[in-house]
Parts: structure tokens; sequence; C-alpha cells
């Protein structure tokens, strides 16, 4: 299985932890660059010769909320062909539907279980690492 | 013999001869005088016969030269002679024809003409007879004929008559009766009373109105010769002023000069208005025609009229609705005080002026151009536009315009009522922005419970995990208490889970009601049933099919749901059933959800609909759902109510607009 660059952009210190002791207790070795929140990314994007593969991003955030970072990543012509995976707790249809109308590759709600979190992360990270991103 | 005796026959023999000798005498004288009177009477006879031919002749031209037909008939009737006239009258080619006259008349004449020939044989003469003739040419004619005997040494002979064609004469006569009988109806039935007077005032014509005016309760061909003058004294009671009404036609007969329209008013209310007409014939005064009219309903007529426009004329000045009249092209012609006070112009100021220019802000010109346009095609409008005063503030007028017409139905321009709505405009607009606050902040609040319940579920989240790490790391050493513990945290945050969520349905079911659309209930419920989670000993039924109503599909999901959950929720029994039913009202579906559970106390009924009343504290309850479920019937305009028993079950009964 392919080792994927994952930048995880998560405000909130235990869901960091959470995703990484899923990665661990999974045994995968994908590699999770952190982000505490869109500034913090945009600096770390910045660096266009390690640029992740993929980007799971919270909505609920200080400073630049989720969305409105998804924004600015889609208008830039190198950043937007990172898929961008939801990962949050909320459900409002509202901003489901703004995420997929700027361009997101994927919705994830983070399920009150600890052991359903561990599953839902498995599948996610099953299915990116078989997928063929761009070579950048 | 006695000497005695024969001198007495002696001497009478003596006076005898005497008195024969005296006797012869006479005769000879009385013979003289005959013969000398014989010698007389043929000389006056012969001047006779030559006085007679000469009157003979005369007669004979006469007879001819007379105008008048003249006929001379055996007792017969058969024509003797005529003259000229009478064989045109008659339409005979000559005086030689033979012709019996009562051939001539009219066969329905004969028995009149058979009696007037007896009348003219008895008494000798006939005279204006009348007759009714067919002449040769077969032409009807009425002819008069007076007529005589002629008689021979006493016994009649013949009959001589004057014959003269009236026809034409009798035909006039009728239509001047029948005109003057027309003139009378006519004057009869005139709705002016008429009094013909002569120059003594004797009445000689009048007519029905006439003694309607001074009621006369008798027809008005009995006043005629009465005295005029004697009417009038009795009937200048019935007129407001009686002395006037008497010295003043007393002044108008004096100077017998023509009166027009003098008015007078009588007691009872009428207003009468008399014509005085003298009447001259040939300069010589013949007397007079009084004409009355009542015009009691014309002058009141104008007295209304004056009143209504008075009334109109003060509602225009006083109302406080600015008037305004313009021309076809939009000129002032007219305002009125409130106009003035509204706009702040006076009206000298403005009279002249286009009123489409002074006034409108912005698009304001546009509308009122348009909007007279309209009306000039006939149409009456209401429009808003905004304005300036002379004082430069700025007001909103309502306007509503219609077209004015001319008498004869020509648009000659508009009227325009104007009502200052400049406050009412600023509350609707304050409303809107209001609602538009509202909106907004009605959507910052939706967006403010989600970012909540966000923030409250990510401890949650937070928590979970890390229990579950403390349980991952320490297999093996932890207690069953400690492990007992730690369930009992999951179910709290179970709980916590599902309480933000529910808060958080119950805050989103006001927003975006525009989803309003055909539901098929019956489709919709038995899929819901099938999904939803049931226990084995509980069944699940619908009893009618549900009917399709317009609505929010997934709310009314929701509302099924609450409901039939709360049902399966509190059964208590071995056996469970759940029934959902409906009935079809007039405006509203009436549905039922039913079931065999532990009831509901009365004393509940009214709060249980309520936020966080959940009755009985279970894991599962977080006294939302019920809330929930009266929420979204409200938006459907329906009712919900209940009817249960403890412990025998309950029943939920709802009701949903069609």
């Amino acid at each position: 299985m392919k080792a994927l660059n994952i930048l995880l952009i998560e405000d909130d210190m235990i869901e960091v932890m959470k995703l990484n002791r899923t990665i661990s207790s999974l045994k995968l070795n994908h590699k999770i660059i952190e982000a505490d929140n869109g500034e913090e990314a945009l600096v770390i994007l910045e660096k266009k010769d390690e640029l992740p593969d993929i980007i799971l991003l919270d909505l609920n955030m200080p400073k630049i909320n989720g969305i409105e970072f998804l924004s600015i990543l889609k208008k830039d012509s190198v950043l937007k062909y990172i898929p961008t995976i939801i990962l949050t707790t909320s459900n409002n249809q509202k901003d489901l539907l703004e995420c997929y109308k700027i361009g997101i590759a994927g919705y994830v709600l983070k399920p009150l279980k600890y052991e359903d979190y561990v599953s839902k992360i498995e599948k996610l990270l099953a299915y990116w690492s078989i997928n063929e991103l761009k070579q950048i | 013999m006695s000497q005695d005796k024969i001198d007495v026959l002696q001497r009478a023999l003596t006076r005898e001869k005497a008195a024969r000798k005296q006797a012869e005498k006479i005769l000879e004288n009385k013979a003289a005088e005959l013969y000398e009177a014989k010698q007389n009477l043929e000389k006056s006879y012969i001047e006779l016969e030559g006085l007679l031919n000469k009157t003979d002749s005369q007669l004979q031209g006469v007879f001819e030269n007379i105008v008048d037909a003249y006929v001379i008939m055996d007792l017969f009737g058969n024509i003797l002679k005529m003259n000229n006239p009478a064989i045109n009258l008659l339409d005979f080619e000559d005086d030689k024809e033979d012709y019996n006259l009562l051939k001539i008349a009219d066969p329905s004449e004969l028995q009149r003409v058979s009696e007037s020939f007896q009348t003219l044989l008895k008494k000798g003469t006939l005279t204006d007879f009348h007759l009714k003739i067919i002449t040769k040419k077969n032409i009807s004619k009425l002819v008069h004929i007076n007529a005589s005997i002629i008689y021979d040494d006493g016994i009649a002979v013949a009959a001589q008559g004057i014959v003269r064609d009236i026809t034409e004469a009798k035909k006039a006569e009728r239509q001047l009766i029948e005109s003057e009988n027309r003139l009378t109806t006519l004057i009869i039935n005139l709705d002016s009373g008429i009094l013909l007077e002569d120059e003594n005032r004797k009445i000689i014509l009048t007519n029905n109105k006439f003694c309607e005016f001074f009621k006369i309760n008798t027809s008005p061909d009995l006043l005629k010769g009465q005295d005029g003058s004697n009417a009038a004294e009795q009937n200048k009671v019935l007129f407001k002023n009686p002395k006037t009404f008497i010295t003043r036609i007393n002044e108008i007969l004096e100077k017998r000069t023509q009166v027009i329209g003098d008015e007078l008013e009588m007691v009872s209310g009428k207003i009468l208005l008399r014509d005085y007409i003298p009447i001259y014939e040939n300069t010589v005064y013949k007397g007079h025609l009084w004409a009355y009219k009542d015009v009691t309903l014309r002058r009141n007529y104008r007295k209304s009229l004056e009143a209504q426009k008075q009334k109109y004329s003060n509602i225009i000045a006083n109302m406080n609705l600015g008037l305004i009249e313009v021309d076809n092209h939009d000129k002032i012609l007219m305002t009125n005080q409130s106009f003035s006070k509204m706009s702040g112009y006076l009206e000298h100021e403005l009279i002249g002026k286009n009123a489409g220019s002074i006034f409108p802000v912005g698009q304001g010109s546009e509308i009122i151009k348009n909007e007279s346009l309209k009306r000039q095609k006939g149409k009456s409008n209401s429009y808003e536009v905004k304005i300036r005063t002379k004082s430069g503030e700025l007001k909103y007028w309502l306007v509503s315009g219609a077209p004015n017409y001319s008498l004869k139905g020509k648009i000659i321009g508009s009227i325009g009522i104007h009502l200052d709505i400049t406050d009412l405009k600023n509350l609707e607009l304050q409303k809107e922005q209001l609602l538009t606050k509202l909106e907004k902040s009605n959507d910052e609040l939706q967006e403010y419970a989600h970012i909540v319940s966000h923030d409250l579920k990510s401890p949650l989240r937070s928590i979970n995990a890390l229990v579950s790490w403390i349980k991952e790391d320490n297999v093996g050493k932890l207690d069953d208490l400690s492990l007992q513990n730690f369930k009992l945290i999951d179910a709290t945050l179970d709980k916590m889970e599902q309480l933000i969520t529910d808060v958080l349905n119950y805050s989103s079911i006001g927003s975006n009601t525009g989803d309003m659309a055909d539901v098929n209930l019956d489709e919709v419920i038995t899929t819901l049933i099938q999904i939803m989670y049931k226990p084995e000993h509980i069944k699940v039924t619908i009893l009618n099919k549900l009917p399709t109503l317009k609505g929010d599909k997934t709310k009314l999901q929701q509302l099924f749901q609450n409901l039939i959950g709360n049902a399966i929720k509190f059964i208590n029994k071995k056996e469970g059933f759940v029934k959902i039913d409906v009935k079809d009202m007039p405006t509203h579906y009436q549905f039922s959800v039913a079931d065999n559970g532990m009831g509901i106390e009365k004393k509940f009924h009214d709060k249980i609909f309520k936020i966080f009343h959940a009755l009985n504290k279970s894991k599962e309850s977080t006294g939302i759902g019920l809330s929930i479920v009266k929420k979204i019937i409200d938006l459907h305009e329906g009712e919900i109510w209940l009817e249960s028993e403890s412990n025998k079950g309950t029943t939920f009964f709802f009701t949903l607009k069609k």
C-alpha cells in the first residue's frame, strides 16, 4: 500500500492525537503533517516541492475557517489539484453544499465513538492509498 | 072680388112693373160694365201674356246660367230638365239623357230618400237635405239639396231642386272638427294648467291640470261660462300670499301685456310658474290665456343640485387629500388647499406648470408620464411616487388618478388625489429592513446553533476517545467496577450527543419552509416503519391508506417517526401494537397514532408538548421529541391532542392541512 503524505488541518489537540493513534494502531506508514489552523496550513503549502497527497480539513476553526481555506486553495492553480476531505462534526446541510460547490474529495462526519472513528479513517486512507494522484 | 082687393092688386102690379123696369135698367148697366171689364181683361191678358213670355225667357236664362246644379223631375224621380252644372255634378253626357234620380242615391240612403220624398210631397218643400250619391261614373259624392214641388192649378206635377256638391266642404269641415278635437284633447291633457277667459273674465276653456292645481273637483267642461274672478277669489287661500295673488292678477289684467314666468308659492309647497298672454283680434282685446306650470321638482332639483355642489366643494376644499386637476398636457388647472399644504406651493405658483416636472425625484417623472398615458386611454390608476416639496423635503405620495371627461365624453385631462404616505412608507421601509434583519439574525442563529452543537459535540468525541484509550492502555488492569463506570460514561456521552442533536433539530424546524411539495404519506410512512427499530413483540400497522398532501417530506417523516418511536418506547405489555389511521375532514386530514402502552395521566396532557418535559427520565428520552412534533404540526397548520387511559394506552390525534 502506498504511503501518503497527509496534511491534517485541525485545531483540537485530541483530534490530532486521535488520527495519529489510529494510524499507528493500524500500523500504517502514512506521514502526517499537522497544521493548527488555515493560516499555518497555507504557510506549509507555500513550499511547493513538499506538497501533501491529500488534505484532511476540519471546518470549525479560528482565524481562517475551513470553508475560507478551501476557497483559497481552489483558487490556486497548483494547490487546487490536492484532494481535500472534510473531517467535521457539523452535518449542517448548508456547509455540506457549500463545500461540494467549491470542490472537495469527500465529507466525513466524526462519529461519537472512537471505534467508529478508527473504522472510518481506516477505510478513508485505504481508499486514497489506491488512488492515482497528480504528481506534483 | 072687392074693389079694395082689385086696388090692392093693381097697386101691387104697378110696383112690380116699376121694380122690373128698374132691374132691367141695372142689368143693362151691369152688362155694359161687364163688356167694358171684358175689354179691359182682354187687354190685360195680352199684356200679361207678353209679360209671361218675357219672364219665361228670363227664367230660362237664370236657369241655364245658375252656378248650382238645378234639376226638374217628375213625381217619380225621372229627370225632366237640368242645367249644365247638374250635368257636371251627376257626371252625365248631356241633358238629353233619361235618368231616374232615385237611382243615384247611395243604396244605404234609400230609406231616407223615400222618407224625404214623402215630406216634400206633403209640405211642398224640402230644405237642407244631405244625401250621399253615386254618380254615373261611380264617384261617391255628398250633396246638399233644396227642393220644392211645382203645382199646376193646385195639383202637384213636378219637383225642382238645387243640388250643391258639398263633398269637399264636408271633408274640410270634418278635418276642422278633428283638429279642433285634437287640440281640445291636447289642452285637456296638457301638463300645464290652462285657463282661457274672455274680455269679461268669463271662462272659455280650462283643462284637467288647472283643476288639479286649484283643487277644483269638477270636470273642466263645467267651468265654462263661469266668472274667473270669483274663482280666483275662492282659490287665493291655496297660495302662501293670497293678497298679492289677487292684486297681481288685477295688475296684470289692467296692463294687458304679456307676462312670462311669474312664480307663485303654494301653501302645499308646490311652486307654480304662471304665464299671462293677452289675446287681441284686430287690436281689439278679446280675452287672455293663463298658463300654470308646476316647477316644484325642477326648482328642488336645482336647489339640491346647488346644495350638492356646495357639499362637494366643501369636501374638496377641506379634505385631507391633495387634489389636482391637469389637462391632457399635464398642465395644472386647479389644486386644493390640502395640496398646497402637502406640496408647500401656493395654488398660483402651480397653475399652468407641468405637474410631472415640478415634484418627482428619481424615477418619478417616468412613472408619472406612463401613468398619465394610461389615463389618456381612459384608465383609472393609483401609484406611489417619491417627490420633493418646495422646502426640499422628500415625501412619498400615493396618487389615485382618473381621467376627466368633458360633457361630450372626450378626455380633457385627469384628476389626481394625493395622499401623503411618507409615514406609512417609512414604516413599510422600516418593516422591510426589520424583516431583512430578522431573516439575517435567524440565519445567524441557525448558524450559531450549528457551531454551538459542533463545539459541544467535539468535547464528547474527545472524552470518548480518551476513555477508549485508557481502556486500551490498561487492558487487564481495570476491575469490574471501573469497567462498569466506563460504560456509564459512554451512555452519558450518548445521551448528551442525542440531546445536542435534538436541540439542533428543533431549532432547525422553523427555518427553510420553502420545501412544501406533494408528499405521498402512505409510501413515506410504510418505508419509515420498515427501517425503524421495532422489538419483536410490537406490531406497527397502518389501518387505512394514508393520503398525499402538501408538506415538507423530511419533517413529516420526522413527525411520524417521533410519535411511532414514542409509542414503541413506552409499551410495557407482552403483546404491543401501534395503529396508524387517517380520517378525511373538510379542510384537513385527521391522523391518529394509537398504542397499548402505559398511558399518560390527564394532568400532563398539555405539558408534554413543551420542550424539556420528558415524563420518563429514561436514557433514550431527551424531552424534545413531542415539542418537535408540535412544531411540525404548527408548520402544517394543524392541531394535536391526545386521549389516554393509564396502563391501557394512548392515542395521539393530529390534523394536517390538505
